[in-house]
This record gives C-alpha cells, structure tokens and sequence, in this order.
C-alpha cells in the first residue's frame, strides 16, 4: 500500500456453501462465466444444518466483514431437514446479535439451488454492495476480544 | 385439592422440617435422599445423598447454592435410571434446569421424586462462608422473611433478587413458605400421585387450598418479582456495540469457569476447550500481521458469545455463571436480556413442560418463510 493513499474498501465475505446445492450453484455461475465479485471466499459444507453459530461467531472476530451461508430451497435438503435447522439456528444467532448490538445484517442465509448459477452471482453482487456500504465491520478492528 | 400443613415446634423451622424427613427416610419409601446439608465447619451446605435417617441434619433453607443440583442429579441418572425412588430437594431454577437436562437426554426422572421448596434466594458462598452478622444465614434468612424487613436483600445474589419463579412447578412435593407464618406453620403439598403415597402416613393437617393466604401471597410475589426483572432487563439492555462487550469481558482469564457452573453446558468435552482451535505457529503470526496485534490467550468473546448461541434458549437464569466467576464478571447481566429476547422468539419457556422439545431439534416448515428470501 502506498503510504497516504487510502485504498478503497473491499469487503471479504466468507461463504458457507452446501455441498448440495449452493456449491454447485456457484460452479455453475463458474462454469458459466457468470462474472461475480471475487469478495467471497469459499468454504464448502455438506450441508447448511451443519454449520454452527461458531463458525459465523469466529468468521466475524477474525475479520470478515460479512458472512453468508447458502443452503439447499426448504423442503429440497439432500437431509431432510438440515436447512429447516439451519433456518432456526439463523433466526437464533440473528436475535442475539440484535440483542447484543453487533450488526446481525452482516449475516446473509439464502437458498440458491444447484441449476441457480445466475441467482448465486446476483447474490453475491447484492451482498458485496450492501456490506460495501455498511463499511469495514467493526468486531475485527478489536484486538482484546 | 388440599395443603397439609407442617406444624413447626419451638420456632425452629429446620428441625420441623428434617423430623418429617426422617420419617418418609424411615418408612422406606424412598431409598434416599438427596438434600442440602451443613458441612461439619458450618461454613457452607452442600447437597449429600443421604439414606440413613439417622445422619439427617440438613437445612433445606440454608441461602446458599453451591452448585447446579440439576447436574448432581444428571450425574446420578445419566448411565442408568435410578432403580429405586430417590427424593430430591431442589430450588425452583434447578428444577427448570433438571427439565431441560431431561429434554437433552442427559438426565432421568424415573424414580426421581422431585420435592421443590419456595425459594427465598440465595447469597454469593463467599458472603455464605464469612457471614459478617452475629446470626448464621439461615437464621438471618427467615428472621429478614418473617419480619419483612428485606434486610437479607444486600447480600442477595442478583440473580435471587431478580428471579421471576421463585415457586416451584412441576414438583412431585412443594415446600411452601410464601402465605404462611413459617415460624408456626408451613405448608406440604402432594402435587402427584408419587408426593401422595409419600405423606399419606404422616400425621399432617389436611387444609382446604380454597380461600388459603398462599395463593394470594403466591400471586403477590410473582407480580413483585416480575417487575423486578422486566426493570432489570431494561436496565442492562444497555450493553450494545463490541467496545460494551469487550469491556464487559475485559476481565476474563478464560478459566471457563461459567460453563462448568452452568446447569445447561453438558458437553463432556466443550468446543472450547477441544483442539479446534489449536493452530501452527504461522497462523498466530499471520493473525498478527492482519490485526497489527492481538490479546492472548484469545477467543475470549468466542468462547462467551458461543456459549451463549449454545445454551441461552434453556437459559433458567439461575447466576450460577456470575457465582463462579473468579475475577467477578456479572455475566448474567449479559446473559438474561440476550435470554429473554431468544427465548421470547421461540416462544419457549425453559424447564416448564419436561415434554416440549428444545427449539433447536425441531422445526416447522412454514415458518421463518422470509429467512433466505430476501
């Protein structure tokens, strides 16, 4: 970085794929040659039930500025239900951080299916944009936390 | 539907209340007993398991709770039910917290005979153990309660002094304080078939419960204790933004205290404490280089703020995590408003029904229906 040259903000996002579905929805947009923001960086999950609240909690101390999970449209989980979870344990981990003040919107859950490669690249483009405007996040400036 | 009512002699309300022990303890229908009793210092009460009627000396009043009867009595039932009946004296908290160990498999309530007392609240152990008043606690206790003088009230833990469900539910037996003059009279109620068969030989009193000063004075308190607690949410609710949470934790040694204390945190290895978190050199040196600097040992708000998406719906607000703090983090003052919130969102109501399913194992398929389509 050039000393005094303030550099524009770039969001880093990190997204919790399904394996499923939300993975290969990405792979498709890739495949595609969809054009989305290389702010993503991807993990792949078997499924969205399996990825706990710490893993988002852990993502956000450490430095990302938003996190998304992607998961399977309710009702097609590769398990059963594992989305139907993860929906509750969203709605859970968003009402703490309501409750503790801590920008709970940096948190995006969205069902994008496999064949979805166009609806993945819009969301991530949407989610850039809007973690853009809301600016650097605040948790990963601390460090005593 | 009747009270029988426990005559005290001499104004000694322990005494009264361990001879009636003694006498279930003797007619064997329990094989024992699982009640709070003095150490031989008398410097703090613990819970014993106890079978020999003879070796009953406890003090079931004794404001002090050492540690999470809830868990004493999963330890006990987790392997195997219990074979025979076992009495358990319990406070309101930890039986709501028996309730949702019971909903996590982790405890058993076949011959479990729950018998739940009216709580008067408890102190902190160290004030217990060094009591700075000429008269033990207990003493103190029901003189501040007869007389209404509220003076146990400063040394009150936060928790006690703020607590919505002073009265037990779901008992099988109810000691009940609240209505009654307890230096003449308590009251003993079967609220099950089990509770029942236990007093139907003791020579007790049968009252009418109809018209009876408990219910009113029941229903007094819980109003009380409500407002209190509304106040309280609304007086802490002011720990908002990560500068107010990592000031409220700017103490903490990460002994992980709280979570052995807590009557919810079950997990035999926590992720907390697991090598999940252990990494190479480089990745600690590259964490620095991103942040310039960083506290160690980290993870503190991790570990609290995931502790807290782990156990906060069964949350029976018992301040056992304010207790065992050993640098005197209130973290119930954080952790009761985030319960409140979470638990009104689910709608749920810890350690109520020991048939309801915790929230997170169970799900609709029409609800939430605007999560993830936005």
């Amino acid at each position: 970085m050039v000393e005094g040259k303030k550099e524009e903000f770039e969001p880093k996002i990190v997204g919790f794929l399904c394996n499923w579905c939300s993975y290969a929805g990405a792979d498709l947009a890739g495949t595609s040659r969809i054009q989305y923001p290389p702010n993503i960086r991807i993990i792949r999950v078997m499924c969205s039930g399996s990825v706990d609240s710490v893993y988002i909690l852990r993502a956000l101390i450490d430095g990302a500025d938003g996190v998304f999970v992607g998961g399977c449209h309710p009702g097609d989980c590769h398990y059963i239900d594992g989305n139907y979870k993860a929906r509750r344990r969203m709605v859970l981990l968003k009402n703490i951080l309501q409750t503790l003040g801590l920008e709970p919107e940096r948190i995006w859950i969205r069902w994008i299916s496999a064949s979805e490669g166009q609806k993945f690249a819009e969301t991530i483009k949407e989610m850039t944009e809007t973690i853009r405007k809301l600016g650097p996040n605040p948790i990963s400036k601390q460090w005593n936390v | 539907m009747t009270y029988k009512v426990l005559k005290i002699k001499d104004g000694d309300i322990t005494k009264s209340i361990n001879n009636m022990f003694r006498e279930i303890l003797k007619s064997g229908k329990l094989k024992a007993l699982l009640i709070p009793q003095e150490v031989p210092s008398k410097k703090m009460v613990f819970h014993v398991l106890i079978s020999n009627p003879e070796k009953l000396n406890a003090d079931i009043i004794a404001p002090v709770l050492a540690n999470s009867t809830a868990t004493i009595v999963s330890y006990m039932t987790k392997i195997e039910p219990a074979n025979k009946p076992i009495g358990v004296v319990m406070r309101p908290c930890q039986i709501r917290a028996l309730f949702e160990l019971v909903k996590l498999n982790q405890a058993n309530l076949q011959n479990i005979v729950i018998i739940g007392v009216d709580c008067l609240g408890t102190i902190p152990i160290k004030s217990f153990s060094n009591f700075p008043e000429k008269k033990t606690p207990t003493h103190f206790l029901v003189d501040s309660f007869t007389k209404k003088t509220n003076e146990i009230d400063k040394y009150m833990r936060t928790s006690c002094h703020i607590c919505k469900e002073p009265v037990p539910n779901n008992t099988d037996i109810t000691i009940g304080l609240f209505g009654v003059d307890i230096e003449k009279e308590i009251i003993v109620e079967a609220c099950t078939d089990n509770g029942k068969k236990l007093l139907e030989d003791l020579k007790l009193e049968t009252i009418s419960k109809e018209g009876h000063a408990r219910e009113k004075a029941v229903k007094q308190i819980l109003e009380e204790k409500n407002k209190k607690h509304t106040d309280f949410i609304k007086e802490k609710s002011t720990i908002k933004g990560i500068d107010a949470i990592t000031k409220f934790f700017d103490k903490c040694i990460n002994c992980h205290n709280c979570m052995k204390a807590c009557p919810i945190c079950y997990c035999k290895e926590c992720l907390f404490e697991s090598t999940v978190f252990d990494a190479e050199a480089y990745k600690f040196i590259k964490k620095a280089e991103n942040k310039g600097l960083f506290k160690m040992p980290s993870d503190t708000i991790l570990f609290h703020l995931g502790r807290m998406n782990h156990m906060i719906l069964s949350c029976v607000e018992c301040g056992l995590c304010s207790q065992a703090c050993p640098v005197d983090i209130p973290l119930m003052e954080l952790f009761i408003p985030v319960a409140d919130n979470a638990q009104k969102e689910f709608n749920y109501h810890p350690g109520k029904d020991p048939k309801e399913k915790i929230p997170m194992i169970v799900y609709r398929e029409d609800e939430y229906k605007e999560v993830g389509e936005e």
